[in-house]
């Protein structure tokens, strides 16, 4: 078994019109064993900047501090805030740093770019080799199961309500079918004026 | 390091609180080769005398305005070998910072890290305080930039300056002549303008050298495109 | 200690028998009231290369059954055969055709029958039970059996199978509305395959339907991305 399913968990986002999203699930495993149904894998960097860090959960902590580390001490330095793009390359760059002894998470960034609010979404691999598609990225243990969902169910140009609908349904019938995640599922809107988060309730089984 | 060790810094307080090193640095720095800076609303302009004191000497070949990346350049007054060193520096860490952000480094943030480098000369065993006074020049998202870094490690951020020889009379002139709205040609004119305050000699297109930074990027004005503005020049 | 020792070095040396292939391909099987749907692609895949672009993955068993087996082709090809020699034996002792409750427990028996040195195919069978209601048996190789009303397989089934709990099971939507039609059954089968194709290098070239109610059996074809 992978080290990277040692804990479970599953992270999913996706492009809407003028808005983006980012999911999980809320799980945090032994193997078979659960531990605890309240385990955060998405983290606020910024005020329309979110990174998902599916993996091993003891990595997903230590990535998301020292990512923190690094992001405060350039803002300190920089006077301005990270956009998502630079913070992509960052956590790219960082985990490039361990190529040989790597992190066990697969990022996902997202977010709106400063200025003129285009929608971001990125992913990545363990040693950071970074990709930024058009519509969706999955990441975690349920992945197969997100890719059969997010391709069927995501289409362009989706508003925030239907991003919501969409992301939540390709999210839940996904780590359904998946023994590694599950129990619960946190939802995370990210429009020009306001981010909503709703908190899913779900098969606890 | 406990290998080297009597290498202690060379860079100690006098007892009047002074570090004699770094002022004999600027007095290397103003006996150099004058240069000036500008910033004007639509980019900035860096200018240096470059007088051989040969005519077998070849022009255009060693030049003292260098690019570091694709927005930034730099002039210096002081020593030239010192110079290319900082030069090699500026431009590793502007890259190294485009490697981990993927985007270009801004001007200030490589002032600062130049001037860190600067200070480093200023403390570490072993070494000496750089010769040289640095003006580095910039354009970022829509605005310009024009930065002085000393030997010891001091920057400043100028609207116009001047440094090497005769910098005193430089910048009077430039406080005479600089308004806040020049237009990049106006301001390459009165750049030459202020050089020409106590050259001695004929000033040509081959014993000045001329950059200008704005929108499309940082570029060295060839011989051509200078003497063009010297006929300009009364 | 020693021999232990001796033995593990001893089997390192040894090269390892490997008898299976992975040949790829996809099954999806749906059923409703008085109808059950079974689609398969056609691709005929081993690692990165096609054998072919237009092999069905689909057995008619009898008029009312059909067998959706991928995995290990060169198996397929002698479960199937096998399969066919029993079912003939049975019409011969006992004068009809099988039930596909009939089929679906022999296969299990079967596939259990090879336990140790199994049939590397994945089984999904198609059909109508005891009351004429459409049902679909899955297997996994050696012979563990559910009945349900729709199951993906394959190289795909992690992707196909959520898209089917989503819009047949209806899993995560408060209001249930009345059974699944063949048309809208016929449409979740083809939209979960041309996704499914996007992400999956085995699975493509195009799908292969059949369509089995009381009047028999209709086959339709869907061309998919070759890529």
């Amino acid at each position: 078994m992978s080290i990277l399913s040692y804990n479970g968990g599953a992270v999913v986002a996706m492009k809407g019109k003028n808005c983006v999203a980012i999911a999980s699930d809320k799980k945090f495993g032994i193997q078979l064993q659960l531990i605890s149904k309240e385990f955060p894998k998405i983290f606020e960097m910024g005020p329309h900047l979110y990174v998902g860090l599916p993996g091993l959960a003891t990595d997903t902590q230590t990535v998301h501090a020292r990512l923190k580390f690094r992001q405060n001490l350039f803002e300190l330095k920089e006077g301005t805030r990270m956009s998502p793009k630079v913070f992509s390359s960052m956590v790219s760059n960082m985990l490039y740093e361990k190529r040989f002894g790597p992190y066990f998470v697969e990022p996902i960034v997202v977010g709106l770019e400063p200025d003129t609010y285009e929608p971001f979404i990125c992913n990545m691999d363990l040693i950071g080799n970074v990709c930024f598609p058009e519509d969706f990225v999955v990441g975690g243990t349920c992945e197969d199961q997100l890719f059969g969902t997010c391709e069927t169910m995501w289409e362009p140009d989706l508003s925030p309500d239907d991003l919501f609908e969409t992301i939540s349904q390709a999210l839940m019938s996904a780590f359904n079918r998946d023994a590694g995640s599950g129990w619960g599922a946190v939802v995370y809107i990210i429009e020009k004026d306001k981010v909503t988060t709703r908190h899913l309730k779900t098969r606890m089984d | 390091m406990a290998t080297e060790r009597y290498s202690f810094s060379l860079t100690t307080f006098s007892p009047s609180g002074k570090l004699v090193q770094i002022e004999y640095a600027l007095a290397a720095v103003a006996a150099g080769a004058p240069s000036v800076g500008l910033k004007a609303v639509n980019g900035v302009v860096i200018a240096t005398e470059n007088k051989q004191k040969t005519i077998l000497y070849e022009e255009h070949m060693i030049h003292k305005i260098e690019p570091i990346t694709e927005h930034i350049g730099m002039v210096y007054s002081g020593m030239g070998p010192d110079y290319r060193l900082l030069v090699k520096r500026a431009r590793k860490m502007a890259q190294q910072y485009y490697l981990v952000y993927q985007q270009e480094i801004p001007t200030a943030q490589l002032v600062q890290k130049v001037a860190m480098l600067m200070q480093e000369y200023t403390q570490s065993g072993g070494v000496r305080p750089f010769g040289v006074s640095l003006l580095i020049c910039g354009w970022d998202k829509g605005k310009p930039y024009l930065f002085q870094c000393d030997p010891s490690g001091a920057y400043f951020a100028w609207k116009a300056t001047a440094m090497g020889k005769n910098h005193i009379n430089g910048k009077t002139f430039l406080e005479k002549r600089y308004s806040n709205d020049l237009e990049l040609d106006d301001a390459v004119h009165t750049a030459i303008l202020t050089l020409k305050e106590g050259f001695e000699g004929q000033m040509t297109e081959d014993t000045i050298e001329v950059g200008i930074c704005d929108a499309s990027g940082f570029r060295r004005l060839d011989p051509a495109t200078v003497k063009d503005h010297l006929a300009n020049i009364p | 200690m020693a021999l232990v020792l001796k033995n593990s070095s001893a089997a390192l040396n040894q090269h390892s028998f490997s008898p299976y292939a992975d040949n790829g391909g996809s099954i999806v099987a749906v059923a409703g009231d008085d109808y059950v749907v079974i689609a398969s692609d056609s691709r005929l895949s081993t690692g990165y290369s096609i054998y072919t672009r237009d092999q069905s993955k689909l057995f008619k068993l009898s008029n009312d059954s059909v067998l959706g087996c991928c995995g290990c082709w060169c198996d397929v090809l002698s479960l199937t055969k096998l399969l066919e020699a029993r079912m003939q034996m049975y019409l011969h002792e006992h004068q009809k055709v099988m039930s596909t409750p009939a089929i679906s427990q022999m296969l299990s028996t079967m596939l259990y029958y090879k336990r140790l040195f199994p049939y590397y195919i994945l089984n999904i069978l198609a059909g109508f039970d005891n009351d004429g209601k459409g049902v679909v048996y899955s297997y996994d190789p050696i012979g563990n059996l559910e009945k349900s009303k729709f199951k993906a397989g394959g190289s795909s089934g992690a992707l196909l199978q959520p898209v089917l709990d989503n819009q047949l099971g209806l899993s995560n939507i408060k209001e249930k509305p009345e059974a699944i039609t063949l048309e809208k059954a016929l449409n979740v089968v083809k939209d979960a395959f041309i996704s499914a194709t996007e992400r999956d290098i085995y699975t493509g070239d195009s799908i292969i339907i059949n369509i089995i109610t009381r009047e028999g059996i209709r086959e339709e074809k869907l061309e998919l991305r070759k890529d």
